[in-house]
């Protein structure tokens, strides 16, 4: 019933964004932070990958390939432990690709899909989290309301990633009453009159990618830009897989941590013994290893469920939930074990805890 | 343009190697198992060279056990169109593995044969020029520029003190340099595509060549540690140790 191997494919792909991720995430993590800018050529060889072309469909001009919950845990992990701000770049197209197949319906998907699955990097995304304290994607702030045959979008949106860049967004807005049933999809261009974008986000980390708000002043949507059209949406679903996709990136980033504390506490030495051999970096460390491999366990098990056709919704709730918490504790122990110099930039643990922190307060910022 | 490219399963450079107890090998548990690094640059260039002609085929071609697969499998998902799997489940002398290759290129029948120019586990740089020679053919070795035009082929070659240009016809064997290009990462649709490009089989005994071994390794052993240096006070000091004790002046 359990299996916990991966299949040739998996290993391969594994393999491969693993590479990708060592040899040019991580090199131009450090930079991208400093300057918030990720350069071109990463992020046009990053889609070489196919990381968003291997989603879409042959129809609309991309490779279709079979699409796993699992997999996209296994490759997010991977990019994450590369950078997290190139991660999320990268895969902001996703976003909007991922609801767009699973809900879209043939009219939107044809008029999406195709400029995103080009050789060259579009980009896209999706308007999910909010800017309060007790955002609640049941109990959404944004609001579509119907007027005739259109529907009309207020609200505020907030840490959506390449906004600005994109030529589609996907905005969430609740469709009136409480509840996950009640959420609805839009796909809308920037262009749309009424919707306000702010100049980009000063994040706390993250600082690589572009994030923005998205105002919503009455804007005036055709009934066809509806996901899902006149059925709308498993938004559960979408939810699940978003949650997992973050929960998967909070692994990631917290393997790097693990990964470099302990390299450093075998080198480093004091009283002439590496510290690693210190009773209370060892056990700080072995606590760090066992975070991280309970969290992928509820990652993997949430994505399995999604594989088979279920909404995942608990499993993947505490997944994120898990691996975000474990994230931070282990990037805080990170710049622990790394004593004084954990603290200087000079060492990427301090960047990985600030980008830790977000996994706790952001929503749909990826998704499987 | 049908190219032939031979792949060799090796360990990873980054793995940190230790000799087996028996010596006779190295202690292969642990151990990450990729394409040896100079074919993969020789299926780069086989890959380039297809790509700028618009049509052609990449083969490749491992001679070696079941497990080889997961190199050729790479190799697909990069962007070969098929791979032979020659099965020898015992390791095989560079001659040999030379054979092999040269029978079933008489076979297949490529108009170039891309190679690396050594593998990074034994090091042997025999491979490639024994094909040549066993098929008649013209071999450029240490290849870091190729150029086709029509059925003749020019390659610049690193050699010590610079840089050699040959020009001959085609077929011909060519082994490549670090310098050639830089191998392109398999896509994650290339992965799922690769599953379903032929990879066909052959024993190694079905092709009637010699195969007795000509080389036996004795014994592998780890390099001593290397001692630390001392700090003397002179110059005459240095000139009696030289003198003395390492005996080269």
């Amino acid at each position: 019933m359990i299996n916990f191997e991966l299949d040739d494919d998996q290993k391969l792909i594994r393999e491969t964004v693993a590479a990708f991720a060592a040899e040019q995430i991580r090199p131009a993590a450090r930079a991208a932070d400093e300057s918030g800018v990720i350069p071109p050529e990463l992020v046009a060889k990053g889609h070489e990958l196919g990381l968003v072309r291997g989603a879409i469909p042959e129809a609309y001009g991309g490779y279709g390939d079979a699409r796993s919950a699992v997999t996209g845990a296994i490759v997010m992990e991977e990019l994450a432990w590369g950078d997290l701000a190139i991660a999320v770049h990268l895969l902001a197209p996703r976003l909007l690709v991922t609801p767009l197949i699973e809900a879209g319906g043939a009219p939107l998907q044809q008029r999406w899909l195709p400029p995103l699955a080009q050789d060259q990097f579009v980009a896209a995304t999706a308007a999910l989290n909010e800017p309060r304290f007790d955002f609640d994607p049941a109990a959404m702030k944004t609001v579509a309301r119907r007027e005739g045959q259109d529907f009309v979008l207020s609200g505020v949106k907030c840490c959506v990633p390449l906004a600005q860049e994109s030529s589609a967004l996907l905005v969430y807005a609740s469709g009136g009453s409480e509840g996950f049933d009640a959420v609805e999809g839009f796909v809308i261009g920037r262009e749309t009159p009424g919707l306000e974008i702010s100049p980009r986000e000063e994040n706390m980390g993250l600082k690589g990618v572009a994030t923005y708000t998205l105002t919503l002043n009455d804007c005036r949507v055709d009934r066809s830009a509806r996901l899902g059209g006149e059925s709308g949406l498993n938004f559960t679903r979408l939810l699940s897989e978003s949650r997992v996709a973050i929960a998967a990136m909070a692994v990631g980033v917290a393997r790097a941590a693990f990964e470099y504390a302990r390299d450093y506490a075998r080198e480093r030495k004091a009283f002439g013994v590496p510290i690693a051999t210190k009773q209370a970096i060892a056990f700080m460390l072995a606590e760090m290893a066992i975070e991280i491999d309970a969290a992928r366990l509820l990652v993997w098990e949430a994505a399995a469920r999604l594989d088979k056709g279920e909404n995942g919704l608990k499993e993947s709730y505490q997944a994120r939930n898990y691996a975000a918490q474990a994230a931070l504790t282990v990037t805080d122990n990170a710049v622990q074990v790394l004593g004084g110099h954990g603290y200087i930039r000079e060492h990427p643990v301090e960047m990985w805890l600030r980008n830790a922190r977000g996994f706790a307060v952001l929503e749909g910022l990826a998704t499987v | 343009m049908k190219i032939l490219v031979p792949v060799k399963r090796v360990p990873d450079p980054a793995t940190t190697i230790r000799v087996a107890p028996d010596g006779a090998g190295i202690a292969t548990d642990n151990v990450k198992w990729v394409i040896n690094p100079f074919d993969e640059i020789a299926i780069e260039e086989a890959l380039r060279i297809k790509e700028k002609q618009g049509q052609g085929e990449v083969v490749l071609i491992a001679v070696g056990q079941q497990s080889w697969q997961e190199q050729l499998r790479t190799g697909l998902a990069m962007g070969a169109d098929r791979a032979i799997l020659v099965r020898s489940d015992a390791p095989l002398d560079p001659l040999a593995i030379a054979r092999v290759i040269a029978k079933v290129a008489e076979n297949e029948k490529p108009e170039l044969i891309i190679i690396g120019k050594q593998a990074i586990d034994d090091d042997s740089n025999q491979v490639g020029q024994m094909i040549a020679e066993m098929l008649g053919w013209p071999q450029a070795t240490f290849a870091s520029k190729i150029e086709l035009n029509g059925d003749r082929c020019s390659v610049v070659r690193e050699v010590d003190g610079g840089l050699a240009t040959v020009a001959f016809p085609l077929p011909a064997v060519v082994t490549t340099d670090l310098r050639l290009n830089e191998p392109r990462y398999a896509s994650l649709p290339g992965i799922m595509k690769a599953r379903k490009k032929p990879l066909n089989e052959i024993a190694v005994d079905s092709l009637g060549v010699d195969l007795t071994p000509k080389l036996k390794i004795k014994v592998l052993k780890t390099p001593e540690k290397r001692q630390a240096g001392r700090k003397l006070g002179s110059v005459q000091e240095l000139v009696a140790a030289l003198h003395n004790e390492a005996k080269v002046i």
